[in-house]
This record gives C-alpha cells, sequence and structure tokens, in this order.
C-alpha cells in the first residue's frame, strides 16, 4: 500500500488493484461509514450577501466614498470662491456711480430712475448712484444740462462752484471753467454759492463769471436755447461765447488782437458753423478765418 | 479591469471566498462569532491593500490574514457540526438502527474535537466544502503532500476513535 493511501482512496486516487486490496482489509468498512457520514457534515449558517453588506456598510464604505467625494469637494471650493467674488462685485459695481458724458458737438439725453430728464449739452459730465437714488436724488454735473425733474424729494446738482436744491421743477446749469450760471424755467429753484443761498423762480437766472455775482436778463423761453440747437448769450464776455463755440463744434478758437471781455449779446446756431461765425463777429466788428479744424477771430484791422 | 481595487472584482472574491474563511476559521477555533469577525477584518485588510494585491494571490492573503488573526489570542472550542437531513426514503427505519446511526455521530463530533487542528481542517474542508486538496495546500501554505499526510493520519486517527480500537 502506498504513502497516505487513505487520502489517496478518499480523493479516488488508488489503482485498480490497491483498491482491490483496501476493500478486502477489516478497517474497511470504518472507513467507507466515515466517508459517508462525514459526506452530509454541514458548518454553521453563513450568510454571504449579508456579511458583504456588512462590510460594505460598517467598514469599507468610508474609504473609497471619500476618494469618490474628492474632486466634488474641489469643485465646490471654486464654486465658493466664484460665487463670493461674483457677489463681491455685484455689490461693488452696483454702488459705483453711474455716469453719462457727451462728447463735443453732441447732447446726450439721459433718464434717472425717477423719470427725470437731463439734456446734457456737449461736452458735459453727469455721475450718479443709481442704487441710492431713492434716498438721495443727487447728481454730480461738470459742463452744462438742462434738468426736467419729476416731482418728489429733494433733487441736487453739485458741482465745483455751488449747488442747485430743487422739489420738481425745469431747470438749466451750466458749469464751465470760471463761468456758473443757473436758469429756472418752472418752480422754484435754490442756489448755494459761497454758502450763500439764492431762491431762483421762474423766469430768472443766476449767473457767476470768474467768481462775480452777475446780473442777468429774465430769459423769455420755457427750455434753454441750446436744447433747439442754438446757443444764446446775455452779455456774456466773448471769451466764454469762443469757449462754446468750441465745445459745440469740436473746433479749436483762436483770436488775434480781440478783446476777449467785450460783452455779446446774441444767438448762434449749433448746426450751421458758417453762420454761426458770422453771428459772433458782425455784431462784434471782428473778423474770421476758417481753416479746417481751426477758427481765427482777428480785429478788423487784420494783422498779417 | 485586472484590480482588487474595482468593486466589481472585489466583489467576485467576496461571494467566491467568504464563506470558507469563515468556515476554516471555524473548524480552527469553533468559535461562531470570531469567525464572521475574521471574514470581515480580511476583507477590510484585502481592501484597505488592494492595489497590492493581484486578483491571483487574494486568496491566500485571505487566509494568512485571517490565520495571523487570531495567533495565540484565543482558545479553541468544540466545533459544533450539523448534518445534512437523510435524503434516503425509508425513513421507517429500525429504532435500533437510528440510536446506532446518533451514537455514531456522537462518536465523530468527539473524535473530530480531539484531532490535532490541521488535521481537522484539512478533514473538514475537504468533507464539508469539498475543498480538493491543491486548494487547501494553498489556503494553508504547504505541500500538497503534506495536506495528503494530514487527510491520511485524520482518517486513520477517527477510524481508530470511533472504532475504539
Amino acid at each position: 500500500m502506498q504513502e497516505n493511501y487513505l487520502a489517496k482512496w478518499l480523493n479516488g486516487e488508488l489503482s485498480g488493484e490497491e483498491l482491490t486490496e483496501f476493500k478486502k482489509s477489516d478497517a474497511y468498512a470504518s472507513y467507507q461509514k466515515l466517508k459517508d457520514v462525514s459526506a452530509k457534515l454541514k458548518a454553521p449558517e453563513f450568510d454571504v450577501d449579508q456579511a458583504f453588506e456588512q462590510l460594505k456598510e460598517e467598514r469599507i464604505g468610508n474609504a473609497p466614498k471619500v476618494i469618490a467625494l474628492n474632486p466634488f469637494k474641489k469643485f465646490l471650493r471654486i464654486a465658493a470662491v466664484i460665487a463670493v467674488l461674483l457677489t463681491g462685485s455685484y455689490f461693488y459695481v452696483s454702488t459705483l456711480d453711474k455716469s453719462v458724458t457727451a462728447q463735443l458737438a453732441e447732447h446726450s439725453e439721459v433718464i434717472l430712475p425717477d423719470n427725470s430728464e437731463i439734456i446734457l449739452n456737449a461736452g458735459s459730465k453727469i455721475s450718479f448712484s443709481e442704487k441710492n437714488w431713492n434716498e438721495k436724488r443727487n447728481v454730480t454735473l461738470n459742463g452744462e444740462a438742462f434738468f426736467k425733474v419729476a416731482k418728489g424729494k429733494r433733487f441736487t446738482v453739485s458741482t465745483d462752484q455751488g449747488t442747485v436744491a430743487v422739489l420738481g421743477t425745469q431747470f438749466n446749469v451750466e458749469n464751465r471753467d470760471g463761468f456758473f450760471e443757473v436758469t429756472c424755467y418752472e418752480g422754484l429753484v435754490s442756489v448755494t454759492y459761497n454758502n450763500a443761498e439764492t431762491k431762483l423762480p421762474a423766469g430768472t437766472s443766476f449767473l457767476v463769471i470768474n467768481g462775480k455775482i452777475m446780473n442777468t436778463a429774465r430769459p423769455d423761453a420755457l427750455q434753454p436755447s441750446w436744447v433747439n440747437n442754438e446757443s444764446s448769450f446775455d452779455r456774456i464776455p466773448l471769451e466764454y461765447v469762443f469757449a462754446e463755440l468750441e465745445r459745440q463744434y469740436n473746433i479749436e478758437v483762436n483770436s488775434q488782437n480781440v478783446d476777449k471781455s467785450l460783452l455779446f449779446t446774441g444767438t448762434f446756431s449749433n448746426t450751421d458753423l458758417n453762420m454761426a461765425l458770422k453771428s459772433i463777429s458782425t455784431p462784434s466788428h471782428i473778423n474770421y478765418k476758417l481753416e479746417g479744424d481751426n477758427v481765427l477771430f482777428y480785429a478788423e484791422k487784420a494783422p498779417q | 479591469m485586472n484590480n482588487v481595487c474595482e468593486e466589481q472584482v472585489f466583489s467576485t472574491i467576496f461571494k467566491a471566498n467568504s464563506k470558507t474563511v469563515f468556515n476554516y476559521i471555524y473548524y480552527k477555533f469553533g468559535n461562531e462569532e470570531k469567525s464572521h469577525d475574521a471574514v470581515q477584518e480580511a476583507f477590510v485588510k484585502l481592501w484597505e491593500n488592494c492595489a497590492k494585491v493581484t486578483p491571483e494571490k487574494a486568496k491566500s492573503y485571505l487566509y494568512t490574514v485571517a490565520n495571523n488573526l487570531y495567533l495565540n489570542v484565543i482558545k479553541a472550542e468544540k466545533v459544533r457540526l450539523k448534518y445534512a437531513e437523510p435524503t434516503y426514503k425509508h425513513s421507517n427505519e429500525s429504532p435500533e438502527f437510528l440510536l446506532e446511526e446518533k451514537e455514531y455521530k456522537e462518536k465523530l463530533d468527539k473524535a473530530l474535537n480531539d484531532l490535532p487542528e490541521n488535521q481537522r481542517i484539512t478533514f473538514l474542508l475537504n468533507r464539508i466544502d469539498g475543498k480538493k486538496y491543491a486548494e487547501i495546500a494553498e489556503m494553508e501554505g504547504v505541500s500538497i503532500k503534506a495536506i495528503e499526510k494530514r487527510m491520511h493520519l485524520a482518517l486513520k486517527t477517527l477510524r481508530e476513535q470511533i472504532d475504539g480500537i
């Protein structure tokens, strides 16, 4: 009999000869019974699926999920940063003042949040806070503009020379270098200049030239002439007339031997340059020369 | 796809081996609770090291982990095994026959518990789980010949115990 023949027999590996010999032995019946009975043995119950669920939930459930969550967390981080930036910039932008500019030789019209209207004359700029408009109706003006203010709270126009306050009316403010003029066309306007307040009823003007408050004639129109493409002057030094001409036509005006402090009363067209030049030169007894974008005014006794 | 870290692969390995890992530890210590724990521990370790263990090595890795888990830690208890219901029809067996059967099973139970641990494991893995000697050799990390030796001795000892030689 070979080594470990019992193991070989159990595994069916004995040769026919060996098997016959083994069957003859006394112990064979006992081994056969052992083989039969042990084949019916059963181990304790074991639920594979349940064990697997337990493994997934209690033990390894966390490990792979943490890995899986990582890219999403990264995405969330980026999203949070973007959200903060967007919100921040929204608040920043919305608190910025809105501004409107009229370039030289053009007009601009602005409708404010309360339907008030502003018409900007050439070379002018206004800015205001759209967000705080309901709390504070305030416009900062550089240049000249005509206001039609809707009724409501106090409406102020701030300039570097003076402040204009109204409740609801139509008025014109001109704030240029050394020249500050407010004209009221409807209602009542209050002008603060050098801490002194002046009330302007409809049809009156307030004019300051080079820091000097001037007496002005009563305007007879319902709105400033420039709104209808004309520039009107009433005893205004030529210097300011030239400046207005430059703005309306986007040209350069020079003068030679001309007394620019001479007062000019009259009107020039904002659409026809030749007409405008004649309108200025004829009553002032001066001549002009137009070359491209340059205009030269000179005294009658023409220089060479 | 050939990676234990793939849930599909891991799940397949679990379904194919968990029951045998459980039985293996049970044959060794006769403690069901510890056998359940051994399954969990062995597969957690496998999952944690899934990148290092190839699917081919996973099986012996599991038995190594399960084996090392209870080194010197627990006292072996009695292994209690059940028997499949007799399938043969003649249930009108004589009372003497039934009594004889009962006595035989009791003797076998006792003989199994008295077997050296490694012989019992080999015998039961073959008889209950139908494992081939080669598979058992792989689990135990020994040669097939060593398993045949254990099996031979197990049969011999059991028969002597039962027959009262």
